[in-house]
């Protein structure tokens, strides 16, 4: 059946995104056949068609497994689109868009939400609407964020699947040891897990054979989101240390703009204190020209270690070449959509709240322009600047060493914890251990073989 | 020639040394056969000390005729009937069936000197090897390490079967994920203590916390928990089980913190457990014996109210490895704040796992929460109990007036305690630095000081500083002999 070209439907305007959800049938060969039938039912009910097993299913209409995005017709799709804006050639713009329009939903399966969410992405880059695109979103998933709901939805996450368990106990690990001995603690927590990373480290703590450390936890805050939850947490952390016997202490700093701005004095870094600096999905957001300065900042606070986690992608240094950077971001994205769709349940409500934010990382990613971003805002307020720009765990480590980092190991105990940690999940994930001189230092957690967090240690 | 002892002939490194054993030991009256308490050997035993090369190997028994090693006499006594022994040689020795004790090779272990030794060569290969082994088995399921080969095969088996119930209700198969939940759960947040069923207790199956409570129960509330608390468990159970025996703890503690009349006035006749120092918890009820209770343990460090009061007890004490410093409790003593019941057999200090948050009565209890959780914590050993206990060999003296009993063993008991947690070879260390020094702290007491101090105590008020009863600081924590007893 050949798709004839259609006359762009009147602007572009938000009506697009409305329309109802079509049913797809698979792809095959180069040919993009659509059997086009309304579903009336799509809107509200997410279709059932990938099941959350780890088998790849072939059966069912629309198997998800495929992370190449060959045969996809998502991804297909999406990136003709993406080159087609990059060439600047609008009638196949309007084309492709309408097209994926039509396929897209964020309730279908994973080629549909992908299709949906990039869609939005190209559009705003196509029209230049990136930045007002990406306020909406943050203003609305603000007003419906509480601690409540952010709780349900990591403690639900990490109940499904090791993404970010999987950092926590190896930086956990790394930290105990490398303070072990140690009688005043002082952990600068620059996380995005929301403290979930912490109880497992006071259990610990209380349960050494030797006299229970005093722990201070010293939490900054980057992302606006969680500063208005962080109270809450900070409450239940004490409580937890209290009932753990764990002499805690609890700070939170936000207000900061920058990372790079921190000091010892504005965290209360003590002489007597054995510092550890804990980065969770905290570095990406950094300003890429500020990097290196804000890990030569780590330094400055004299760590006894620095436990680094970041997601295996690389949206940096092809950031000027969007095609490049589409089909990378489309890559990972792809991987932990098909992640998600099968750790949770199909009509899970915590995924469709992640998928969300993935939603607005990605319009941050593709369509928000770093550069302008400064000059655009009208206040001096760069907070809000925060950009998602991921780097691969070698890229990360390159930059550290550059600081004079050097890399530490985990112990065969860590690894231990985190292989038993991962036999506690759904199979699919897996242990990637660095490889002698291999330039990466730090472990890899696999999904269906391929590489999606790493966590890496470095002492000064 | 063959009057000697055998091991004299086997160039193995075998040292023999025949001391005398421990001069301040009963001695054995019972016609039958009677366990002592860990490393309180029968003074007339012999000591045997072995080379940790020779402790450790297989096969200690040597055929003196082709060399052949066996890891049994009784294997080599078979052995040696093949060889075709004239008459003569066969008789292998007259040896009178002499005790013997074996002290521990490793220097700085407790259980080095003669004093100390352990009476089964087993126990002293086990021991050795727990704490002074590597850690060579791993579980598969959680990487806990294990040195001695059984403890690992129990952990295993019970390992991942424990299920974990969080106060809200949810239940979780993964430790990890129960102990963040906790942190984050709305049960949490709440002070109040919950009486939270016996229910949640009698499913203590796989408890490895083995109190046997004996002698009245506290109160009527009390007792019903504590009977349901406190079931004797055979063997080394699964690590898991805190939670529910905590929350029996809690449960414990509750009503206690708010009758604590009552449980005053029944603890006193809890004497046998676990005394653990002598401060009066309860001042308008002055225990009418010797031993007054300080139930009051936790960590000092903790910002509890009064904590100026706070009797600082060391958590060497017996029953309370691990445990932190005491914490005062709010109301001047009035309070039971927590129990370190468990920490007899302690070795167990990671499962920290909170669900003690009911048992913070009072705001106040913050600490005691922290304390239970210590407590149950210690008390859930993967060791096996018996070991400690059945070397014990005490039987609980109701009349506590024995004092005289009392002080033979008490420091006995204090060390051997301590030590006999270590037994338990956990994958944790069981005994924090302090108990280590507060067990050097700790010296034998002559008797008369200690009837001295116990009558000063009962003079003495609820206020002011716990001494422990020794007198010898306010670390150390006495101990009392017939109170293990009270827990076995």
């Amino acid at each position: 059946m050949d798709i004839t070209l259609f006359s762009p439907k009147g602007t572009h305007s938000h009506h697009f995104f409305s329309l109802s959800n079509q049913q797809l049938q698979q792809s095959n060969g180069d040919q993009i056949a659509l059997d086009m039938q309304t579903n009336n039912n799509n809107n509200i009910q997410p279709q059932n068609s990938c099941h959350t097993s780890t088998s790849r299913s072939s059966d069912s209409g629309e198997p998800c497994a495929d992370t190449t995005g060959g045969n996809k017709w998502a991804s297909k799709l999406l990136k003709e689109c993406a080159r087609a804006i990059s060439d600047k050639d609008s009638s196949k713009i309007h084309h492709l868009l309408w097209m994926l329009n039509e396929l897209a939903s964020p309730y279908g399966d994973c080629d549909q939400k992908l299709a949906s969410y990039f869609l939005q992405a190209l559009f705003c880059k196509a029209t230049e609407s990136g930045q007002r695109c990406y306020k909406t979103l943050t203003s609305v998933a603000e007003k419906s964020h509480s601690f409540d709901s952010a709780r349900k939805l990591i403690l639900k996450f990490q109940e499904v699947s090791p993404w970010t368990t999987f950092g926590h106990v190896a930086s956990n690990g790394a930290i105990l040891e490398a303070l072990d001995g140690e009688t005043k603690l002082h952990i600068i927590d620059m996380s995005n897990t929301l403290c979930t990373q912490w109880p497992t480290l006071l259990e610990a703590l209380a349960t050494r054979n030797d006299e229970t450390p005093h722990l201070k936890l010293t939490v900054v805050v980057t992302v606006s989101l969680v500063r208005l939850v962080m109270k809450e947490i900070g409450q239940r952390m004490e409580k937890f240390a209290r009932l753990m016997g764990v002499p805690f202490e609890f700070k939170v700093i936000t207000g900061l703009n920058r990372l790079v701005e921190l000091t010892k004095e504005t965290l209360g870094v003590k002489e007597d204190e054995a510092v550890a600096v804990n980065c969770i999905g905290a570095l990406r957001r950094v300003a890429v020209e500020e990097r290196g300065a804000v890990i030569q900042m780590f330094q400055s606070l004299k760590p006894k270690v620095v436990t680094i986690v970041e997601e295996e992608a690389d949206l940096t240094s092809s950031r000027y070449d969007f095609v490049k950077c589409f089909e990378e971001c489309l890559r990972f994205y792809t991987l932990y959509f098909e992640m998600l769709e099968e750790s949770f349940v199909p009509t899970s409500n915590e995924r469709l709240m992640l998928e969300r934010e993935c939603s607005r990382d990605i319009v941050r990613v593709l369509a928000c322009d770093d550069d302008n971003n400064s000059s655009n805002n009208g206040n001096g307020d760069r907070e809000e600047e925060e950009c998602e720009r991921r780097e691969r765990g070698s890229q990360w480590a390159e930059k550290l060493k550059e600081a004079a980092f050097s890399p530490v190991g985990f112990s065969d105990d860590v690894v231990d914890d985190v292989k038993a940690l991962l036999k506690r999940y759904r199979a699919g994930w897996g242990l990637v251990l660095p490889q002698g001189d291999d330039n990466t230092s730090g472990i890899y957690l696999t999904w269906k073989e391929e590489p999606v967090v790493w966590a890496s240690a470095w002492k000064p | 020639m063959l009057d000697k002892m055998p091991e004299d002939t086997i160039p193995n490194g075998f040292v023999q040394n025949s001391v005398i054993a421990g001069s301040n030991n009963p001695p054995n009256t019972a016609a039958k056969k009677k366990r002592n308490l860990p490393g309180t050997p029968d003074p007339e035993a012999e000591v045997i000390a072995l080379s940790p090369k020779t402790l450790m190997a297989t096969n200690r028994f040597l055929c003196e005729i082709c060399g052949k090693g066996f890891q049994r006499d009784q294997n080599l006594q078979l052995h040696r009937r093949g060889h075709n022994l004239p008459w003569k040689l066969k008789q292998r020795t007259s040896k009178e069936v002499r005790k013997r004790v074996y002290v521990c090779p490793e220097k700085t272990c407790v259980h080095h000197h003669p004093s100390r030794a352990l009476g089964d060569l087993t126990g002293i290969k086990k021991h050795f090897c727990r704490k002074h082994g590597e850690k060579k088995w791993k579980c598969e399921k959680c990487s806990k390490r294990y040195a001695v080969q059984s403890d690992w095969k129990a952990h295993s088996k019970t390992c991942g079967t424990r299920e974990y119930k969080c106060d809200c209700g949810t239940v979780f198969s993964r430790r990890d994920s129960f102990i963040t939940h906790r942190a984050f759960c709305d049960a949490l947040a709440e002070e109040t203590a919950r009486v939270n069923a016996a229910s949640s207790m009698n499913s203590l199956a796989n408890g490895s916390i083995s109190y046997h409570f004996m002698g009245t129960p506290l109160g009527p509330s009390v007792a019903q928990h504590f009977s349901s608390i406190f079931k004797p468990i055979p063997g080394g159970g699964a690590d898991e089980t805190i939670d529910q025996t905590r929350r029996g703890l809690s449960l414990w503690m509750a009503p206690g913190s708010q009758g604590h009349e009552t449980v005053g006035s029944n603890l006193t006749e809890i004497q046998q457990l676990g005394s653990v120092s002598s401060e009066a918890m309860y001042g308008d009820h002055p225990p009418p014996s010797d031993y007054h209770f300080n139930w009051v343990f936790g960590n000092n460090k903790q910002s509890s109210n009064n904590a100026a009061e706070a009797p600082a007890i060391a958590s060497a004490s017996l029953p309370l490895t691990g445990v932190k410093e005491a914490a005062a409790t709010a109301s001047h003593h009035h309070q039971l704040v927590s129990v370190n019941v468990p920490s007899l057999y302690s070795s167990q200090q990671q499962q920290t796992t909170t669900h003690q948050t009911q048992a913070a009565a009072a705001a106040a209890n913050m600490s005691a929460t922290a304390l239970l959780q210590k407590a149950a914590q210690i008390g859930s050993a993967s060791t096996d109990p018996s070991l400690f206990l059945g070397s014990l060999g005490f039987k609980c003296s109701s009349n506590i007036n024995q004092v005289q009993d009392g002080n033979k063993y008490c420091g006995l008991m204090y060390c051997s305690n301590a030590i006999a947690d270590r037994h338990l070879g956990n994958d944790v260390e069981i005994s924090s630095a302090s108990d280590i020094s507060s067990l050097s702290q700790l010296q034998m007491p002559p008797p008369a000081k200690r009837r001295h101090l116990q009558s000063d105590r009962q003079a003495e008020s609820a206020g002011g500083q716990t001494r422990d009863f020794l007198g010898v600081g306010v670390q150390a924590i006495s101990c009392h002999p017939s109170s293990i007893n009270g827990w076995i």
